[in-house]
């Protein structure tokens, strides 16, 4: 297992730098004065514009200002933002937020994801399968954000069950409304991929062969049918953690969630890109490191992976 | 214990005294009337029905499938509104009257009127092209770009394959939405916004599924006999790839890149909704949702009527999608 | 046990029909079928691919597929009909009473548990773990003959040989001591030799613990051997049934003749030789069309972090192949004989050595030689559902060789074309048709009769019979025999069957690991052997010693 992780950590280094060189090369070596680019085309002192230099090291060639802005990244030295605030200080704040928010939309969607999912695979064709299976079709197709301003505006203020935006705290029974929003369409993808695997799994042979053992159906199901289905399910969840963190964005905007992807939102719609290349930069390690973790799950749930 | 001598087979000591077995009790030897069962030819070809392809089959089970039959038709309209809105309303969607500012549905005007006091229902019908453009052309472009770079990389494997694997590895680090707004924010595409930005944009963090998608095809049919067969009959390498592999490894694309249509459409919405997609003077599902939003107290039809179109539209490609992958289905028709 | 106590059948079943309902309409899979377990013994089912034989046997332990039920006739386990008993009945009958040993043991281990688990599960279900339920697992491991059993036990299953694997799958079969065990076609996924020591192994058991057993195998040798009765089943029906030595020896059914004729096993042991091929014994050695000399691959296995570990694939094997004559390379799974087809082939690149094909080398070949080369020498692959290109119609499929080469226009490539169906005795109209449509036998003959397009003068059969039916593959092997003897092609046949090549072969490579451990003459090989392995080998041929 140990071989396996190193393995693993030493597969993901070259995607971090990759991607992290990715963001950095768009924002820096696209034609331009990078300075504009890092201004958002607004004006600003001289004394901004020497701060970002710095910041930047824009006197240095290309490759010494990626290193020193990794260096930057895995040190937390963020910078300021145009508002004069430590741009980690900023993000502090605003993670543990999105993370309350990313986590609760996890749960949703895995425990009624797979709940549903293996409910409709176990009665393939039946009403109860045909009904989620079209439910989930309308979820994916209906924009994230038209869902929330309608459950914003059902729910919080026609129904008035739920506040239908989000005070600074942002406690946990807050975000549940965002965090519906947020798990819906990936809800809808893990039903499906819970019930395709499901299907898959009911007519393989060792689910016969645990059948003519003598076992229970229930104990089939559970033993020999669930953990395999469970495989590729866990896998999407944990790659899911990337979209919800995009779709943060969004969903955090509606309800004014003050997390990461609002702060995200903001910056770029007032131009502070150097912002933006901070916070991507975390959380382009957020997603990594949530790779790494599905990765060490998968080969826990598959013995086969471990050994291979 | 019958007559037949068993042995130590642990031993590996190869044994030639296996008699058989002699039952203890009596039975019969019964033999069925040959004309019970008459004695066919072995392994006769059937000469009826008509021969089909493997195409012709999944278009025959197609088309008598309700869901797909439903698809198809409403994206076929889909696409004769996005070609001729004019064919669908005679109101001009930017000629706009304060007056009308908000105002519910009459005659002539069956959705009533935005903000501005436009005719939202011809908004809604000339929208229709830039969400469609989108959609289309991210798709060709993922299809040309991914599928190439995961057909490559499957097909030739070793270091190529190590490069292409690990180059998409870094865009999936990105998430679509994510990546998008970081390009849209660019100089170069912020003062340039148009369609064609948009669908760049996309292409860009597109890709990357559609390589994998490709590359596991094709790996999966360049192992096969019958590409071992075509390069043995003197077909290049590269002939082989394209004249067997690639054709064997169109099924999972085509579903995929037919769900992803849908997708696109809804991402251009998003960017468009959070102001960074399409410039806000082309008309679009998305710009129109994003401008109702302030306004969801006061006219919720405004945000109601162009979403309701832009999820009846992705939910076609979807289930057009869903159709498709149960007809081209491999586990299916193994077998057949 | 006595001959006059009044024998009480174990399963008894009369009159069975099952029948599945498909989306085109009922298909009767068993109709009217009888026969007869007793207590203790061993009664096999023999037919080919679709003749019920499973059908038959899954319906006696509940587990006929979604679609599938019971539409006539009765299945009596004891006495009691459970022909369409409820799921808790089976429940409780699964496992002691009717144990069940399937097929694949590649497929039929869940892959994320360990084979203790799934061992002792068994038994807890069927409340026979006891106090100490690891020493009961070891202890029902041992006795299906795994070494090491406590530490064998906390393993997964990929972890476990196919032979292996299958011992696990009758531990559980056997685990609860069932009165019947359903053994289905338990050991045709294995090599021969492997084959042979889990079949005497399975038997020895059985009789210690007197239980029943209803083998169902396609191959008659095997069935005879095994068995004290034999059902045959074709087309759904039971076209013969008896003590299992009498119908070897003295089949009644046009059907059964037909199956003992064809087996490859049977006809091994007799010596059956297309006359052809006997006539054809080149007397004057003729001269060698393909000469393998010293030829060595050898594969870089990774292991991660950058690690390599060596496997020679193929260690230093020389033979030739005279002109119009057969020579066939038997080993089992992993032996490398693969390997030498694809290098002979020029579809890999050998490491060492030499192939020479009409006194020309190929391991240097130009484009230009090569392409040349490729139009004389062709393959016939396994697997004939990955052979075709299910893309192409089969018209398409036998030009596709014509146009490559640039040979003749589209009028004379479509008479070629028809010919060539002619030749492989299909009909012409089957050219529009695709490969979905035809059966494996027949996407068997297009290959041939794609492989024969460029008019080559060597063929490399690579497993191409092993997955037919032994009636097919009879006549697959007439095919290839007629065609040699029409058109002196030469032939290298590559197979794990050492029972197909007395019926095709002229001369024969015995492979082990990599290296050659024998060849000879056919006859020489069959008649007196000198290594152990070829020995090992011939003796696992089953039905060996019966006729």
């Amino acid at each position: 297992m140990l071989s396996f992780t190193l393995k693993r950590i030493a597969q993901l280094i070259p995607v971090f730098i990759g991607a992290t060189l990715l963001v950095y090369f768009l924002v820096f070596a696209t034609p331009g004065d990078p300075i504009a680019a890092l201004s958002g085309g607004k004006p600003m002192t001289p004394a901004t514009e020497a701060a970002l230099r710095a910041q930047y090291n824009l006197d240095q060639p290309f490759w010494i200002q990626y290193g020193l802005y990794l260096k930057n990244l895995v040190t937390f030295d963020l910078g300021m933002s145009f508002s004069g605030q430590p741009v980690a200080d900023l993000l502090g704040r605003a993670f543990p937020v999105t993370a309350r928010l990313a986590i609760l939309a996890l749960l949703i969607e895995g425990v009624f994801g797979i709940i549903f999912g293996v409910i409709a695979g176990m009665r393939k064709g039946k009403f109860f399968d045909s009904t989620i299976l079209v439910a989930s079709l309308i979820v994916i197709a209906v924009p994230t954000f038209v869902l929330g301003f309608v459950l914003q505006f059902v729910i919080g203020v026609k129904l008035e069950w739920a506040k239908p935006t989000v005070s600074g705290a942002a406690t946990w029974s807050e975000l549940i409304l965002p965090a519906m929003v947020l798990g819906l369409v990936s809800l809808a993808y893990v039903i499906r991929l819970t019930r395709t695997s499901v299907i898959e799994n009911k007519s393989a042979d060792y689910v016969r062969t645990a059948t003519a053992k003598g076992l229970s159906r229930n104990r089939v199901v559970r033993v020999h049918v669930l953990r395999n289905s469970l495989i590729p399910v866990v896998t999407f969840l944990g790659a899911d953690l990337g979209s919800l963190m995009g779709g943060a964005i969004v969903t955090e905007g509606i309800f004014n969630v003050p997390g990461v992807g609002n702060l995200l939102y903001r910056a770029i719609l007032k131009g502070e890109t150097p912002t933006v290349v901070a916070v991507v930069g975390v959380l382009v390690i957020v997603f990594v490191l949530a790779n790494l973790i599905v990765d060490m799950l998968y080969a826990l749930l598959d013995p086969r992976i471990r050994y291979a | 214990m019958p007559e037949n001598q068993n042995f130590n087979s642990e031993a590996g000591l190869p044994v030639n005294r296996r008699a058989g077995k002699v039952s203890k009790y009596k039975m019969e030897h019964y033999v069925a009337p040959l004309d019970e069962t008459p004695l066919q030819a072995v392994d006769s070809v059937k000469e009826t029905g008509k021969p089909l392809s493997m195409w012709a089959e999944a278009w025959r089970s197609l088309r008598k499938q309700p869901l797909f039959i439903i698809s198809a038709i409403l994206i076929l309209a889909v696409i004769i509104v996005a070609a001729f809105p004019q064919w669908f309303t005679s109101q001009d969607p930017t000629y706009c009257a304060l007056e009308n500012s908000n105002e519910p549905g009459r005659e002539g005007h069956i959705m009533g009127f935005n903000l501005q006091g436009c005719d939202i229902y011809s908004r809604v019908i000339y929208g229709t092209r830039a969400s469609l453009l989108v959609g289309i052309f991210t798709t060709l472009i993922v299809i040309i770009v991914g599928g190439t770079i995961g057909a490559l990389a499957g097909f030739y494997g070793g270091w190529i394959d190590t490069i292409l694997a690990r180059l998409g590895d870094i865009f999936f680090a990105l998430p679509l939405i994510l990546g998008a707004i970081i390009v849209m924010q660019l100089p170069a595409f912020r003062e340039n916004k148009s369609v064609w930005t948009v669908i760049i944009t996309l292409a860009i963090f597109g890709w990357p599924q559609l390589a994998r998608i490709t590359r596991g095809a094709v790996i999966e049919a360049r192992n096969a006999d019958f590409v071992k067969a075509s390069r043995s009959l003197g077909l290049s390498k590269f002939k082989s790839l394209v004249k067997h592999v690639l054709p064997n490894s169109l099924a999972p694309i085509i579903v995929v890149a037919t769900v992803n249509l849908g997708v696109y459409i809804v991402a251009e919405a998003t960017l468009s909704f959070l102001g960074v997609g399409l410039p806000p003077e082309i008309m679009s599902w998305g710009n129109d949702i994003a401008s109702a939003q302030t306004q969801l107290r006061n006219n919720p039809m405004m945000l109601m009527w162009p979403a309701l179109f832009l999820s009846v539209t992705v939910l076609s490609f979807i289930m057009l999608g869903d159709a498709v992958r149960d007809a081209l289905d491999p586990k299916a028709r193994k077998g057949a | 046990m006595s001959e006059n106590a009044t024998p009480k059948p174990l399963l008894e079943v009369k009159d069975l029909a099952i029948t599945f309902s498909t989306p085109d309409g009922p298909v009767h899979a068993v109709r009217d079928a009888n026969f007869t377990v007793m207590p203790g013994e061993t009664v096999a089912i023999v037919g080919e691919s679709g003749s019920g034989k499973s059908t038959s046997a899954l319906a006696a332990i509940g587990l006929l597929a979604g679609n599938g039920r019971v539409s006539a006739g009765q299945i009596l386990f004891d006495g009691e009909d459970i022909a369409n008993a409820s799921e808790k009945r089976f429940v409780e009958l699964r496992g002691n009473h009717i144990g069940m040993v399937p097929q694949d043991p590649m497929s039929n281990l869940n892959p994320v548990w360990k084979i203790g688990f799934q061992v002792k599960e068994t038994l807890k279900a069927n409340g026979l773990a006891g106090d100490n339920p690891k020493k009961r697992v070891a202890q029902v491991l041992a006795d299906a003959g795994l070494p090491n059993p406590e530490a064998r036990a906390n393993q997964y299953p990929h972890e476990f040989s196919g032979g292996m694997r299958q011992r696990a799958l009758i531990a559980i079969g056997l685990a609860c001591r069932p009165r019947l065990l359903i053994a289905d076609e338990p050991t045709s996924a294995l090599d021969v030799t492997v084959q042979q020591q889990i079949l005497d192994h399975l038997d020895t058991m059985t009789s210690e613990l007197g239980t029943a057993v209803l083998l169902i195998t396609h191959d008659l040798g095997l069935a005879a051997e095994r068995a004290e009765k034999v059902v045959v089943m074709y087309k759904g029906r039971v076209v013969e049934y008896g003590p299992a030595l009498e119908i070897l020896r003295n089949p009644k059914h046009p059907y059964t003749q037909r199956l003992i004729n064809s087996a490859p096993s049977l006809s091994a042991v007799r010596g059956d030789k297309h006359e052809a091929a006997v006539e054809e014994t080149s007397p004057a050695k003729a001269e060698p069309l393909l000469t393998v000399s010293n030829l060595t691959k050898v594969f870089d296995i990774r292991k991660g972090f950058g690690k390599k570990e060596k496997f020679t694939a193929v260690d230093n094997v020389s033979f030739e192949i005279p002109k119009g004559t057969t020579t066939a390379v038997v080993g089992e799974s992993g032996s490398g004989k693969s390997t030498i087809a694809q290098m002979v082939l020029n579809l890999l690149d050998s490491t060492s050595g030499e192939i020479t094909f009409d006194g020309q080398q190929i391991g240097n070949l130009s484009e230009k030689q090569l392409f040349k080369y490729r139009r004389r020498v062709q393959p016939i692959f396994q697997d004939p559902y990955g052979s075709l290109d299910p893309m192409y119609s089969i018209y398409r499929t036998i030009e596709e060789p014509l146009r490559i080469h640039g040979i003749g226009n589209s009028a004379s490539r479509q008479k070629k074309v028809k010919e060539l169906l002619n030749q492989v005795s299909m009909p012409a109209a089957t050219m529009h048709r695709f490969p979905n449509e035809l059966s494996g036998g027949q996407r068997q003959r297009i290959a041939i009769a794609r492989a024969l397009a460029l008019q080559p003068e060597m063929i490399v059969c690579d497993e191409a019979v092993s997955a037919l039916d032994v009636l097919v593959q009879a006549q697959v092997l007439e095919l290839l025999d007629e065609l040699q003897r029409e058109m002196d092609l030469t032939y290298l046949f590559i197979t794990h069957d050492l029972a197909v090549v007395r019926q095709i072969a002229d001369n024969v490579c015995v492979m082990e690991r990599g290296k050659i451990v024998e060849q000879g003459s056919v006859d020489d090989i069959f008649e007196a052997p000198k290594s152990d392995y070829t020995r090992n080998l011939l003796a696992a041929i089953p039905g060996a010693t019966l006729i």
